[in-house]
């Protein structure tokens, strides 16, 4: 894992600048995509708990730095999605070579329509309470939707990633 | 043994990342100096991503809609000369109006200076609705502050530093504004809906007479966050609370808060 944090860490900080500068002016329905999830969802999936961990960690701290929003649940929201795709990856369910076509994408969707609930129930604990009264069933759609679509890309290139530490060890 | 060396690996990273999180959050001022050391490992990517994305955008943008982008160009230079004709025949209404208003000591939203400002970043999340601006505290810019632009009241200013400030626009979900309108004797409290959905008043008597159309402003009552007369929004719809003989009311804001490019902080702070 820590041959891979370097390059992770660079792409992490890549993909913070591509949500920053792309994403937050690129909105579908005036609701914004959150890729800072879709990575940490796709390492995980791709079978690298501790790096989706990281991963999440590093670019919800770099998102929530930007945002006016409760500061860390970009990152703690990250994380879940992260950990919990990382069970599966590690199980092999959505691996990318073995599983059918449609199960990444319909994992990442599942975690995409989760992913603001999951932020609105954290906001709670931070006593935020009316994050909820947002554009919430707007951003559940339609992140799910770009999970759907993104996911497979994304996750061929979180296992390219990841694989880097492997690749070293050997 | 390999899984649960990394099972507990994995479970120490997440206990150390919430204890950061959680003593970050609570030191607020820790907060503040990641910002700006945030800002400065993430800035160089920015650089590079914009460089790229902004001239494909562009000439995306200015291909598919060329026609659309002549005929706006147009009708702006028509609106541009109507209002520099309503704007000079208006100087002298409102030179009577400033005198009129500093006779009877009422403070006047045309008499307030401002600082003009340019929108640096609009908020990268779906969860608040903000915008950052390029002056800060070195042109005399405080929390508090009201912001307009676009022909209404944009929102207050929530946060500053030396060279920029962060705006929070009225229909934030966490935006709540005293308003009044007609003869200035009801007053409402307007409060935002999200980014997307604009603004709502609940609990509005029945007996007041407002219909589609309306158009509130800021009631600058004692102690008030903003100063009186801004405009703030047009009711778009009225209707009847269920269960409750009050009114619901959908509004409109008078900015058009999609477009914002340029706007004024107006120098005035909240009375205590």
């Amino acid at each position: 894992m820590r041959r891979a944090l370097v390059p992770a860490a660079l792409v992490t900080l890549l993909v913070v600048a591509i949500q920053l500068e792309v994403f937050s002016s690129l909105r579908v329905s005036g609701v914004v995509f959150m890729l800072v999830w879709l990575w940490p969802l796709c390492v995980g999936l791709a079978g690298y708990t501790s790096l989706a961990l990281f991963v999440a960690l590093l670019g919800g701290i770099m998102f929530d730095t930007h945002a006016t929003t409760p500061f860390g649940l970009t990152a703690l929201v990250g994380m879940v999605l992260g950990y919990v795709a990382s069970r599966l990856g590690r199980e092999g369910v959505g691996d990318l070579d073995s599983a059918a076509i449609w199960v990444t994408p319909v994992i990442a969707a599942v975690g995409g329509f989760l992913a603001p609930l999951l932020y609105v129930g954290a906001g709670y604990f931070e006593l935020n309470f009316g994050l909820w009264r947002g554009s919430l069933l707007s951003s559940m759609v339609v992140n799910a939707g770009a999970f759907f679509l993104f996911s497979r890309w994304v996750s061929r290139f979180a296992k390219l990633v990841g694989s880097v530490g492997e690749r070293a060890r050997r | 043994m390999a899984t649960e060396r990394s099972r507990r690996r994995a479970l120490t990273l997440g206990a150390v990342a919430t204890a950061v999180i959680a003593v970050l959050y609570l030191t607020s001022g820790v907060v503040a100096g990641l910002k700006s050391a945030a800002n400065v490992v993430v800035n160089p990517f920015s650089w590079t991503v914009n460089q790229v994305a902004r001239p494909i955008g562009h000439f995306l943008a200015g291909a598919i809609n060329f026609n659309d982008v002549v005929a706006q160009n147009q009708k702006l230079r028509y609106e541009l000369g109507k209002a520099q004709q309503q704007a000079n025949q208006t100087w002298s209404l409102q030179r009577q109006l400033q005198q009129l208003t500093s006779e009877l000591h009422v403070p006047f939203v045309g008499s307030l200076p401002m600082v003009a400002a340019q929108v640096t970043a609009i908020s990268p999340t779906n969860f608040a609705a903000t915008v950052d601006i390029s002056v800060g505290r070195d042109n005399g810019v405080l929390a508090g502050m009201p912001v307009v632009a676009n022909g209404g009241l944009v929102g207050s200013i929530i946060s500053t530093s030396p060279h920029g400030s962060t705006v929070r626009l009225i229909t934030d979900v966490n935006s709540s504004i005293g308003v009044t309108y007609a003869s200035g004797k009801d007053t409402l409290l307007v409060t935002g809906r999200g980014v997307n959905n604009g603004l709502a008043a609940t609990s509005v008597p029945l007996t007041t007479s407002i219909s589609p159309g309306t158009i509130i402003a800021t009631d600058g009552l004692q102690g008030g966050l903003y100063p009186p007369g801004l405009p703030v929004a047009s009711v778009t719809k009225v209707s009847l609370t269920p269960g409750a003989a009050t009114y619901n009311l959908v509004l409109r804001p008078s900015a058009d808060l999609r477009n914002l490019h340029y706007l004024d902080v107006v120098i005035w702070e909240p009375s205590t």
